[in-house]
């Protein structure tokens, strides 16, 4: 398993962000879906090794993040793309993503070909040399996932990763996330119900910090039955899901 | 705006990199086919790398000759014989007569020229009348077309054969 | 990627043949063409620092804007002000530990637009803030000696001021590095710029008396272990793991 939680909590002073979550994942693409508020970024801090948790226990590729050689190692092999994620805007795309290739040590030979592959992954070839602060949102997006992958990472977290990309490169990032899936842990945090449905073989649904649901996105249409709000059936057992956990 | 290929290594001499992506689409198709004749798959594969950082280095000494298709495989043709070359005969693909006044690896990318020169019908047609000794009229008769145009399909081959030949040297 | 085959009248009609795998063959390329060949301070911290990413972050120091326009003004601001202060030893003593947090907010979350993502990465938040530090010192003390000419003002700020902080956090990092610890470097800086002010002031008698007096001791000794907490609590990191 990559991803081993048990009863992880975070509060921030009287805040309970994430409050008592338990998750074993192994390789595959999976969605945390989940209201503003309800713990999923904290979540993925926790797992991107940015935060430490309150309490409880987590295991990170079979490491505790907790001792400092190990946190170095699960980093070196982890990729995140934070939900806010700023941008160096003197940076060229290639800049930036060798800058956080050569943060997470990757071996200095391995490097250009790392980015090369990772810029043209999201499509990015034609703007490789381009500096960030003449790009859309939705390319910087693309650059933060590409700086993401970059070192082939075995935990990959993504939060809130389709935001401001046009459907059609949605409909990429969610092939490039089954592709990737198949031989990591993808962890993908995010508000749109469909983005999960096309790409998640497992979902897992966060209300005020805790996971109110887990199982497949079938599973979760499943549950949508004979509820009236939501426009599309995944929707539906979401917006049912949710009205059950709230009090 | 679409550009030819002229306009491509134009604007990569003057320093737009993305101009090597679009020769690339556009050539590397052919190229390795035409590689993959004499190499294997990896020798073919870097082959085909060093060809296009050949292209992007030294697209400032390009000038526009009306075949800018011919400059990209004499660079890759170079690239091919200075692979083989580096190896040593013992891993080159080789038949055993080279040609002469030629060292085996310019030998080896040659054949591969003429090869694929020679394929298709055209090439079916000139091994009927000169390795098959045939005459006008008989390889007519073989491939069911009038004498005419067995001629006019054969001076066309011998035409394509002939620029190949003259574009190894 | 899709390579289209090349159309007819572009010599010969073949497609690609399916075992060449054009999209290695152009990420290879791409790698080459787009590679970036760092400079030779690049290359020297790289070798100094063992570690390429904290050369990478030590000469991009200065191109991140904000930052370092706030970082510079800060290191200046507080040498200015202890030249121009009473002199006393204590605000000597502090002046490191304020120009720490000073530059820790500059590249801190709150400005360094990247943060959170650096905070995951491999190499150490914390170290990179010395390296950011060092770089920030050095610099300003470039200009500081290219401005000492015109004036004494500046001269006095960047012999008295710049040019030992620079030696100062030049010597925590290599502590941090060869440690692998940013506070056992951070510890190291302030022990020695706290030791640098001391030996000055006794030598140029200012602290004759004092000195002599253990009385003087625990005052000193308290100044130096909050300036060490004050140096650490500017590199904590910001309710993160470190």
């Amino acid at each position: 398993m990559n991803v081993n939680l048990s009863d992880v909590r975070r509060s921030f002073g009287k805040n309970k962000a994430v409050d008592g979550v338990s998750l074993e994942l192994g390789t595959g693409v999976f969605g945390v879906l989940g209201p503003n508020g309800a713990g999923k970024t904290s979540l993925l801090r926790m797992l991107a090794t940015v935060l430490p948790p309150s309490s409880g226990e987590m295991s990170l590729l079979g490491r505790d993040p907790g001792a400092s050689a190990a946190r170095r190692d699960i980093r070196r092999r982890l990729g995140y793309l934070p939900q806010n994620l700023g941008y160096y805007g003197s940076f060229t795309v290639v800049e930036f993503v060798e800058y956080f290739a050569l943060l997470k040590e990757m071996p200095s030979p391995a490097v250009p070909k790392a980015v090369a592959a990772a810029v043209e992954r999201v499509d990015l070839g034609p703007k490789a040399k381009a500096k960030l602060r003449t790009l859309s949102g939705g390319m910087l997006r693309r650059v933060g996932i590409a700086q993401a992958i970059v070192n082939n990472p075995d935990l990959l977290l993504l939060d809130e990763p389709t935001a401001g990309l046009d459907p059609e490169q949605r409909v990429q990032f969610r092939s490039l996330m089954r592709t990737l899936g198949q031989g990591a842990t993808v962890i993908v945090s995010t508000h749109l119900v469909e983005d999960v449905g096309a790409a998640c073989s497992e979902v897992a649904l966060m209300a005020d910090g805790k996971v109110v649901f887990r199982g497949t996105p079938d599973e979760l249409t499943a549950r949508g039955q004979g509820h009236s709000v939501g426009d599309a059936p995944l929707e539906r057992g979401y917006s049912a899901v949710l009205a059950e956990a709230r009090p | 705006m679409v550009m030819d290929d002229d306009e491509l290594i134009a604007a990569l001499a003057a320093g737009d990199e993305t101009a090597l992506h679009e020769l690339f689409t556009r050539h590397a198709p052919w190229l390795a086919a035409r590689l993959r004749a004499a190499l294997a798959v990896p020798d073919a594969e870097d082959v085909l790398q060093e060809t296009f950082l050949a292209i992007w280095k030294g697209a400032g000494a390009y000038t526009p000759q009306g075949r800018p298709q011919a400059w990209i495989w004499v660079i890759a043709r170079n690239q091919a014989a200075l692979l083989l070359r580096r190896r040593g005969p013992d891993t080159a693909q080789l038949d055993e007569i080279p040609l002469p006044g030629l060292d085996p690896a310019e030998t080896a990318l040659i054949r591969a020229e003429i090869a694929a020169a020679l394929a298709g019908p055209d090439g079916d047609l000139l091994r009927i009348m000169y390795v098959q000794d045939r005459s006008v009229a008989e390889v007519a008769a073989i491939l069911g077309v009038p004498a005419g145009t067995v001629k006019s399909r054969a001076h066309r081959a011998r035409r394509m054969l002939q620029a190949t030949l003259r574009g190894t040297r | 990627m899709n390579f289209p085959s090349a159309p007819d009248q572009r010599g010969s009609s073949h497609d690609s043949p399916g075992d060449v795998d054009l999209g290695r063959v152009w990420t290879a390329v791409a790698a080459e063409v787009w590679r970036r060949s760092p400079g030779w301070a690049e290359r020297a911290a790289a070798r100094l620092l063992r570690s390429p990413g904290l050369a990478r972050a030590l000469v991009t120091t200065p191109s991140l804007l904000l930052p370092w326009l706030i970082s510079t003004v800060a290191v200046f601001g507080i040498g200015a002000l202890i030249r121009l202060g009473p002199g006393q030893p204590a605000v000597w003593l502090v002046a490191p530990a304020v120009a720490a947090i000073g530059i820790a907010f500059a590249y801190g979350p709150g400005i360094d637009p990247a943060w959170e993502l650096s905070a995951s990465c491999a190499v150490s938040d914390r170290i990179v803030l010395l390296t950011r530090a060092v770089a920030v010192f050095a610099l300003n003390a470039v200009l500081g000696l290219l401005a000492s000419a015109a004036s004494g003002a500046v001269a006095a700020l960047t012999f008295g001021w710049l040019l030992p902080m620079t030696a100062v956090s030049a010597l925590a990092l290599a502590v941090a590095v060869a440690a692998r610890s940013a506070i056992v470097g951070a510890g190291a800086g302030v022990a020695a710029w706290v030791i640098t002010v001391l030996a000055t002031e006794t030598v140029s008698g200012r602290l004759t008396v004092s000195v002599t007096s253990s009385n003087a001791y625990l005052p000193y000794l308290a100044t130096a272990a909050c300036c060490a907490a004050a140096a650490v609590y500017a590199l904590r990191p910001q309710r993160g793991f470190q």
